[in-house]
């Protein structure tokens, strides 16, 4: 299985150096959701890569099939924190347990 | 509640042998969600280490790669991202926790060596290869942390429904049996009491 990176080309360029070539570069919030949905039904991808900017412009919906998704596991990384695993914890169980 | 019953002893057998059957359910399924919410936490501390780590190799690579654009130009390092040869894979394998199966998640080529990177000894850059390194870094945390992530969320999903369940028995299932057993002792007792009265009637006639 493959890793995929989506994010804006400068975020991807470093991910591209240390070998990994599937990339997305997803122009508008449209594109984006397209892309993230297309990447959630193929098999051949094991982890996508995700700049955690990008999954606030994401809808709710979405955030939460990609919360849910196993294969692939979805990251958020970034400066601003990837706060989806958090959330579901808050859902599932009722308290913050990330603490 | 309407209870739709039998009042026969047999009936009573049978309901006293399933409440039993039900209350060992309901406490295999308690131990298992208590083990389940035990590995979570275990695996939470050390996701929430691996996240702050993952954020912190981030940091250090975008630093790195910031830098060998700055110093090689943006040419230079698109170039040699284009030049490489060894690509990152990963491989999911399935994994049992207390009968809830996770991925187990292996990467294989995380790391490259100069010479996989294409650009030979010379026309390299120290750079863009420490970015790189930077990044390939990166790549192993993001391994790990994915791993993680997809484990606690399948428990996490395990431990929701082991809840649903317990709660069911305790709440839904059981009461209600205990309701129809109590039910069923009323209504033969009653009508033991009934027999007693109409044989005494028929002994005074």
């Amino acid at each position: 299985m493959e890793i995929a990176v989506v994010g804006t080309p400068e975020f991807t360029l470093g991910f591209q150096l240390a070998g990994v070539t599937h990339l997305y570069h997803p122009e508008g919030d449209e594109a984006l959701a397209d892309t993230m949905r297309n990447l959630l039904t193929q098999k051949d991808i094991g982890i996508v890569v995700l700049d955690s900017a990008n999954l606030t412009l994401l809808s709710d919906r979405l955030r939460s099939r990609i919360a849910d998704s196993i294969t692939p596991t979805v990251l958020g990384i970034g400066t601003e924190e990837d706060n989806t695993l958090r959330e579901s914890i808050k859902s599932a169980l009722g308290v913050d347990l990330w603490k | 509640m309407a209870l739709d019953i039998k009042p026969t002893r047999s009936e009573l057998i049978n309901l006293k042998r399933r409440i039993k059957q039900t209350q060992n359910g309901y406490n295999l399924l308690k131990l298992k969600r208590d083990g389940l919410f035990h590995e979570f936490r275990m695996l939470l501390s050390e996701m929430i280490e691996a996240r702050e780590g993952l954020v912190q190799t981030y940091r250090e690579a975008v630093q790195g790669i910031s830098l060998a654009g700055a110093i090689e130009g943006g040419l230079a390092v698109k170039s040699a991202a284009i030049a490489i040869s060894n690509h990152p894979e990963v491989e999911v394998k399935p994994r049992n926790i207390m009968g809830v199966v996770v991925p187990s998640v292996e990467g294989s080529n995380l790391t490259s060596t100069i010479m996989d990177r294409g650009m030979g000894l010379i026309g390299g850059s120290a750079y863009i290869d420490e970015a790189a390194d930077g990044y390939s870094k990166l790549i192993e945390r993001i391994v790990k942390a994915a791993e993680m992530e997809a484990t606690l969320k399948r428990l996490l999903v395990e431990i929701e429904a082991t809840k649903r369940r317990v709660n069911a028995l305790e709440f839904k299932v059981i009461p209600e049996m205990k309701e129809a057993q109590s039910f069923i002792q009323l209504r033969l007792e009653e009508m033991e009491r009934e027999e007693t009265f109409r044989l005494k009637r028929f002994k005074n006639k």
